[in-house]
């Protein structure tokens, strides 16, 4: 995929970004501080510096009216180291602009200053100034969760499924079951007063669904959501759609209706699948396509795919990886050690269960323990290095079918290559599960 | 108990010595078929005159031209026409299963059916002598009809019904006269089993329909599945308790097309029906009186001949497990008789109902421990279970456990397709009234087992799959719906365990990373819903055999179980 050009090129450096403000986020929400000594400080596009400046200077001078002496130092100290901070921008980036400082005590009680700043991904239409004891970052989260968002009703005979789709995350809301009768050729003289309360039975159930979508679907009098797609086996959908019972406000949200043979989580993934070019533009959809590319190549058995971090890493060196795709939440980590006494790196990669066996960090043949020279998780020195291997970063999550399966299949790392690699050496299954198969059994 | 249940089903018997009367009749005709017309004596009651009985429209076409021509109204395109395109599309992105492998299969099959033959032809041979001691008792064959959308399963199924006189003149007459206010004139014979008001406005079969007729020799039990492909889950319920499929295929030019290609229900039906379990098959051309086809052998042989392939592909074996005759369900022919000889010169019979009739007796384990998975259950005067008993004996007061609530519950009613009966064997379907439990208790897959013998239940089992078709790669973390008995749920593929060479039968590659079309596995299987019942295949193979499916169109198929439960569950 040479012919990636810039925009491939772009939409994936923006997914390794969102990635990298995700993570960030997560470490600023765990962070606490002493006091209000938090400053949490979101400037929206076209905003004035200078605007911003006076505010802090104001701001300075309330401070210093604080009581408490540990107090009003912090709170000083972060107002001005934020001051700081703010000089070194003479106008707002276009969009916007984030600042983060403040003392945050760590697990060892001790105290760590940090002053982040940088300008988000896409443009944040927030005005943020807090003092507190903690991080704000809401107005980032609802940033990274800001993609159209969709609603699914999967109804069939047996219960229905409310779900929601957006960016990458595939959300059930709700699900019930019910029990509608079947057809069982009993009647004689009742026959017809099996039809009605069959007929009175589904007319509930519609109703049912109709309620509960108006309940999920629309907050403050208004849909929350982009479209709304119907999907169901029988008759069901379109009954509800044409159905009087059916709110008007979402009526006119369906952007479509589509035949699926199941119901409940299966029915869900099915109709994600049947909308999808209604829905093109969503991570969700996109991740699917990536992943089911590398099924593509792995079935027609190209050799043009690799997996597990070993084989990955030899392809990244050969620079044939064309894209790079890791699971979000890989847990392996990256170790670099040396030997002090040959000075020689060494570079190791070991999952969680793994670190705890301390024979990797001992030199095998003098016996020396081997100093730590660098620790970071593998996703994050792939977020960084990427670009030096000529890939394309993709991080997935295991949300969707083909997601579960790259994770839980393939270890969750792996990449598609741009020529055929043979891997002399098969890893043997690093993943170790329990060995209680007894094949005689079959 | 012969006595007791000569007493309790007295209309049974009665209805028996008229029908062997009919069959009589039918064999005297079969050579002399000119004279057939005039040939049966008044039997009250009986569908002697079902062969006269023509639907108004038809017989005004029938005066116009000595030749039954098939009626004008028939060409209309039927009201799913116009979807069967788009389903055509969505599925053109599967790739073709390489035939050998799937010969390979279904060699295996025929291993497995030859020995089933040999037990069943020392059963017919028992069963023959046994035949005149063992009195009334009729063998129970369920028999579901399969095929494309408008192929005319209900229509035939409906036709059967009134040839064997299960559904009056009166009713039909009543139906007929409805459907021509709708316009749908054609569709009065599907209307006996089509019994929603959905199922009759649209003439699409929804749920698996049910009905019973006799013939000289037999019970059966017809299941009228859907042909939809939003409802194949039905069908594959209705095909899980089927012990003989009728295949319906239609002649009429473009119809058996779209049936067949990719995306047509006619390739999906057959596979599933050979996985669910059913080792034989019948296949059915119809609409042979379609202005198309015309009762055309040519047209008889082109779609035997594009079937017969890939029926072999499926596992059938096509000398031994597959019967192919052309039928008309509109007007009957070939359904009980047979038509003139100027309408169809080419075939002479058997018809279908008497082919049905002569095949030869099924395997049945009636020593073994109850198994009954439950379909459909609801309250009447008490709580009903319906199913197909698949081994062991039920009789009335008995006490069973329902599996796997453990809930006692005592048999307090018993009928065998709408006759009360005191007892049942196995293959036949039944409804049981009972009491010791409530209707919001039991989910249709549950299990009637004797307390004594519990069925097995688990969350976690291994088994043995065979990739039949799916476009990508299947590895560990890979969720389906599972079909097993009468129950479905959602599965994940947890983990692979190893691969079978198919050619040698060995375990070649242990835990694999991924298997691909075509390719046989052990696969550990998590059911993500709950506990469901299942038994070993080498204790009791119809409670051990499952499919599974995905998102409608590709379905990884698969057979044979070995359903170890794994000590997790």
């Amino acid at each position: 995929m040479a012919t990636n050009g810039d925009v491939g090129e772009s939409s994936a450096d923006r997914n390794v970004e969102i990635w990298k403000i995700k993570k960030l986020i997560k470490s600023l929400e765990a962070a606490r501080g002493n006091g209000t000594s938090m400053i949490s400080l979101i400037i929206p596009p076209k905003d004035q510096i200078s605007r911003v400046a006076k505010m802090l200077a104001d701001e300075f001078g309330t401070a210093s009216n604080i009581k408490s002496r540990v107090n009003r130092l912090s709170v000083l100290g972060a107002i001005t180291s934020v001051q700081q901070r703010l000089k070194l921008y003479n106008k707002v980036p276009p969009n916007g602009l984030v600042i983060y400082c403040g003392t945050i005590v760590t697990d060892e009680g001790k105290e760590k200053k940090v002053n982040i700043d940088f300008e988000p991904f896409r443009p944040i239409n927030t005005s943020l100034y807090l003092c507190d004891n903690k991080f704000h970052t809401e107005a980032l989260t609802a940033l990274l969760a800001d993609d159209n968002k969709f609603g699914f009703i999967v109804m069939d005979g047996n219960g229905a499924l409310f779900g929601t789709l957006s960016g990458n995350t595939r959300e059930v809301l709700h699900k019930f079951t019910v029990d509608l009768p079947k057809k069982h050729g009993r009647g004689g003289q009742s026959a017809l007063r099996f039809a009605r309360l069959r007929m009175e039975k589904r007319h509930n159930y519609v109703r049912k669904v109709a309620e509960v979508a108006v309940q999920l679907f629309i907050t403050n009098d208004k849909p929350n959501i982009a479209g709304l797609v119907l999907a169901g086996s029988a008759d069901f959908k379109t009954e509800l759609s044409q159905s009087d019972m059916f709110d008007p406000r979402l009526q006119a949200k369906i952007i479509k209706i589509v035949d699926v043979s199941y119901g409940g989580e299966n029915g869900f993934n099915q109709a994600i699948e049947l909308a999808a070019d209604s829905l093109a533009n969503v991570k969700f959809i996109q991740e699917k396509k990536l992943i089911g590319r590398y099924f593509e190549e792995i079935s027609q058995d190209t050799g043009k795919y690799c997996f597990g971090v070993d084989d990955t890493l030899k392809a990244l060196e050969m620079g044939a990886v064309d894209t790079l795709i890791v699971w979000e939440n890989l847990d392996i980590t990256r170790y670099v050690l040396k030997n002090h006494t040959t000075e020689v790196e060494n570079i190791l990669y070991l999952r969680p269960e793994q670190e705890k066996d301390k024979t990797h960090f001992i030199d095998k043949d003098t016996g020396v323990e081997l100093e730590l020279a660098e620790q970071m998780p593998l996703l994050e020195w792939f977020a960084n290095n990427y670009k030096n291997f000529g890939a394309t970063l993709e991080i997935i999550t295991d949300k969707s079918q083909e997601g579960a399966q790259f994770v839980r299949g393939f270890g969750g790392i792996g990449g598609i290559l741009r020529y055929q690699v043979d891997f002399q050496v098969f890893s043997a299954n690093p993943d170790g599960f329990d060995d209680d198969y007894d094949l005689d059994d079959y | 108990m012969a006595t007791e249940n000569g007493d309790n089903v007295a209309p049974d018997s009665w209805d028996q010595d008229s029908d062997s009367q009919d069959a009589s009749v039918d064999n005297l005709s079969k050579p002399l078929s000119n004279l057939n017309v005039n040939a049966p004596t008044f039997v009250p009651g009986q569908n002697i005159y079902a062969a006269e009985f023509v639907p108004s429209f038809l017989n005004k076409s029938n005066e116009d031209t000595p030749t039954p021509p098939p009626p004008t109204e028939n060409t209309d395109p039927p009201p799913d026409a116009g979807k069967n395109p788009t389903s055509d599309e969505q599925m053109e992105t599967e790739d073709t299963p390489p035939d050998n492998v799937a010969d390979e299969w279904g060699d295996e099959e025929e291993e497995e059916n030859g020995d089933d033959e040999e037990v069943e032809e020392k059963q017919k041979s028992k069963k023959t002598e046994d035949q005149e001691s063992s009195g009334p008792k009729k063998e129970h064959v369920n028999v579901v009809f399969i095929g494309h959308v408008d192929a005319g399963k209900s229509t035939i199924g409906g036709h059967i019904m009134y040839l064997t006189g299960m559904v009056d003149k009166r009713t039909l007459e009543k139906y007929e006269r409805e459907a021509k206010e709708k316009n749908r004139e054609t569709w009065y014979l599907s209307w006996a089993l089509d019994t929603n008001l959905e199922e009759r406005e649209k003439g699409k079969t929804v749920e698996v329909g049910r009905a019973f007729f006799e013939t000289e020799n037999k019970h059966f039990t017809i299941l009228d599945a859907p042909g939809h492909k939003s409802f194949v889950p039905n069908m594959i319920g209705g095909a899980s308790q089927a012990d003989l499929a009728v295949l319906v295929i239609s002649a009429r030019k473009g119809e058996f097309e779209t049936g067949f290609e990719r995306g047509g229900q006619t390739r999906e039906h057959a596979m599933l029906v050979k996985t669910a379990g059913v080792k034989h098959l019948v296949v059915v051309i119809n609409k042979m009186d379609d202005p198309t086809v015309q009762w055309s052998i040519d047209r008889y042989n082109e779609c035997k001949e594009k079937l017969v392939p890939y029926l072999k592909k499926c596992g059938f074996n096509p000398k031994t497990d597959v019967f192919f005759l052309p039928v008309s369900g509109l007007t009957g022919a070939f359904l009980k008789y047979c038509p003139d000889e100027t309408v169809c010169p080419w075939y002479r019979g058997p018809s279908l109902i008497d082919y049905l009739d002569q095949m030869s007796s099924f395997n049945r384990s009636s020593d073994q421990p109850v198994r009954l998975p439950v379909v459909d259950r609801y309250k009447d005067m008490g709580v009903i279970l319906l199913g197909k008993l698949e081994s062991g004996c039920i009789a009335r007061n008995q006490s069973l456990l329902l599996m796997p609530n453990r809930a006692t519950v005592k048999v307090m009613q018993l009928f065998s397709d709408d006759i009360e009966t005191e007892s049942a064997g196995p293959g036949e379907n039944l409804k049981l009234k009972v009491s010791g439990v409530e209707e919001e208790d039991v989910t249709p897959g549950f299990v009637l087992c004797p307390a004594d013998n519990l069925c097995n239940t688990g969350k976690v089992f291994d088994a043995q799959i065979v990739i039949l078709e799916h476009k990508s790669i299947i590895c560990a973390g890979y969720s389906a719906v599972l079909h097993i008995h009468a129950c479905a749920e959602e599965v994940t593929i947890k983990a692979l365990i190893c691969i079978i060479d198919k050619k040698t039968g060995e375990k070649t590659q242990m835990k694999p990373r991924f298997v691909k079309q075509d390719q046989i596995a052990i696969a550990r299987i998590e059911v993500n819903g709950g506990l469901i019942c299942l038994e070993t295949f080498k204790d009791f193979p119809q409670m051990g055999r499952f499919t599974l499916r995905d998102e409608g169109m590709v379905f990884s198929s698969i057979f044979s179980s070995p359903g170890r439960k794994s000590p997790e569950s």
